[in-house]
């Protein structure tokens, strides 16, 4: 991957993450985390090699469902965004609607996703009445419905404390073995704490590939 | 509807720039409706009117004022040529005058004239016609209308011209100002649409938001152009009224006989007239919000 101005943001990065996998993708700032996500997402375009997501060559010239592809998959962002002039029930449904998912459907999923992630008596408040870890839980809310097999993380716990950073990890745990996890961080006590699978990157590169590792470098 | 009216409240004089100038358009659009149709009402109507008529001297005998007509209808030029009588004339005159005894009194058969009422196929061959008609014996004059048509013909060509343009125009300044303001309200709604489109959203579902709304100013400033319009209108009919005094129903396009009739204008030419400027409307808030979005959501 090489950025207009020819320098390369990512080479020789080769990895393969299977169903329901839980992959932390670690490294220090500018590692190359977030463009491996923009690249997974479509967002980018990679200058040389092949990504294949649910067996659909994303980087092919013919690929044009890049709409499908961002419906397999659920977003979680450091700073969250979540709309603030929507509620929370709203900022979670419009990962359904534009499905056109009917609003009976839009009513559960959105209510069992609350559940899940602990704020089922907050659907009418707005985000402006909310904590930071409240915002993120809605984010990962939305993350989640409409059938999003997929969730992308990109240091979604750079903005919390390590009391709430450790409350959002616990709905992350939760969606173990349900979802495939690949979680962008540079929180080494949440790395070494959950003992998964670990990429990690540094100067553009995959340096190391550890199964049930923690964050060392 | 909470979608379009939560955008007004953010951007609430880039709405109103465009709802002006929507209305203002769509204002100047039903008035010049108005009377390019009730100009063409009355150039149908006065095309109705014989275009030639021909009086007759007092000796002219009846025979040869037949072989005339005879010799017009064969001359393939005339669609129709009425003839009426001395004793027609009266009874016309009469009919015509019922309120005044002294005016009638004072008339009689003889000194009215006969006369043809002649109707051509085509505009173009009445010079012909009034020419050959002035030449024949026994004729004491030919009036000729022809003038009255041509500036009728020219006064309602131009105005349709006139009209187009002014319109050309005005759309153009509405889609302006409606790419500017649907561009300041995307500038807006940045975070929202980018985040729409990583969840999956295509294009149609991002853009139609803006459409709905360009849509609903169409419809709201066609809806109060047209009230306003017909409010100034009724108003004034009184002196229109009294103005327009001899003349009679003017009819829509020839379709008087499903009511639609521009002067007085009737319930379904009011009702044509709200559709056409609404549906006017909602094209344009349409159109200029779909540009607008093809060009800055990409």
């Amino acid at each position: 991957m090489q950025f207009p101005m020819g320098n390369a943001a990512l080479r020789n990065v080769s990895f393969e993450i299977k169903e329901n996998e839980f992959v932390f993708l670690v490294g220090p700032s500018g590692a190359g985390k977030t463009t491996i996500l923009k690249l997974i997402l479509k967002q980018l375009t990679p200058s040389a090699g092949t990504i294949l997501v649910n067996n659909m060559e994303i980087t092919s010239p013919d690929f044009n469902q890049t709409e499908d592809l961002r419906r397999m998959m659920g977003v979680v962002f450091q700073d969250f965004k979540i709309l603030s002039d929507k509620n929370v029930f709203e900022n979670i449904a419009m990962s359904l609607r534009i499905q056109s998912v009917s609003r009976s459907q839009i009513e559960s999923e959105v209510q069992e996703a609350l559940d899940l992630v602990g704020l089922k008596h907050k659907e009418q408040a707005f985000p402006a009445q909310m904590s930071a870890g409240e915002l993120q839980r809605i984010a990962i809310a939305r993350a989640i419905v409409g059938n999003r097999d997929i969730i992308v993380a990109d240091e979604p716990t750079g903005n919390l404390d390590p009391k709430t950073s450790w409350e959002i990890m616990k709905i992350f745990k939760k969606l173990e073995g349900k979802k495939t996890i690949l979680f962008a961080t540079h929180n080494s006590d949440i790395v070494n704490g959950m003992r998964k699978r670990v990429f990690v990157m540094k100067e553009g590169e995959l340096k190391k590939d550890i199964k049930k590792g923690g964050y060392d470098l | 509807m909470n979608e379009i009216f939560t955008s007004i409240k953010r951007t609430p004089y880039q709405s109103f720039a465009s709802f002006l100038i929507l209305f203002f358009t769509l204002f100047l659009a039903v008035f010049l409706f108005g009377m390019t149709t009730f100009f063409n009402g009355i150039l149908s109507y006065v095309e109705t009117k014989p275009q030639v008529t021909v009086y007759f001297e007092s000796e002219t005998k009846e025979s040869a004022i037949g072989s005339i007509r005879q010799q017009l209808i064969d001359s393939g030029k005339v669609s129709n040529a009425k003839y009426t009588s001395k004793q027609e004339a009266l009874k016309i005159y009469k009919s015509l005058n019922k309120n005044n005894p002294l005016l009638l009194e004072m008339v009689s058969a003889d000194i009215l004239p006969a006369s043809l009422e002649i109707y051509a196929k085509k505009v173009s061959d009445l010079p012909e016609i009034a020419d050959q008609l002035n030449k024949l014996t026994g004729v004491d004059e030919v009036v000729y209308q022809r003038d009255v048509i041509d500036k009728l013909l020219s006064l309602t060509t131009l105005l349709r011209r006139v009209s187009v343009l002014i319109l050309i125009f005005l759309v153009v300044v509405v889609f302006i100002v409606l790419m500017t303001t649907t561009a300041f309200k995307i500038a807006l709604k940045k975070e929202e649409i980018e985040l729409l489109r990583l969840l999956g959203a295509n294009h149609s579902y991002v853009r139609w938001p803006f459409l709905k709304e360009g849509m609903f100013f169409g419809f709201a400033s066609g809806s109060i152009a047209f009230i306003v319009y017909y409010a100034i209108f009724f108003i004034l009919q009184p002196f229109f009224s009294s103005y327009l005094s001899g003349i009679p129903d003017l009819e829509f396009l020839a379709l008087g006989s499903y009511g639609l009739f521009v002067w007085p204008p009737s319930p379904l030419f009011i009702l044509l007239s709200y559709v056409l400027t609404v549906l006017a409307g909602i094209g344009i808030g349409y159109f200029g919000n779909y540009l607008s979005t093809s060009k800055y959501i990409k």
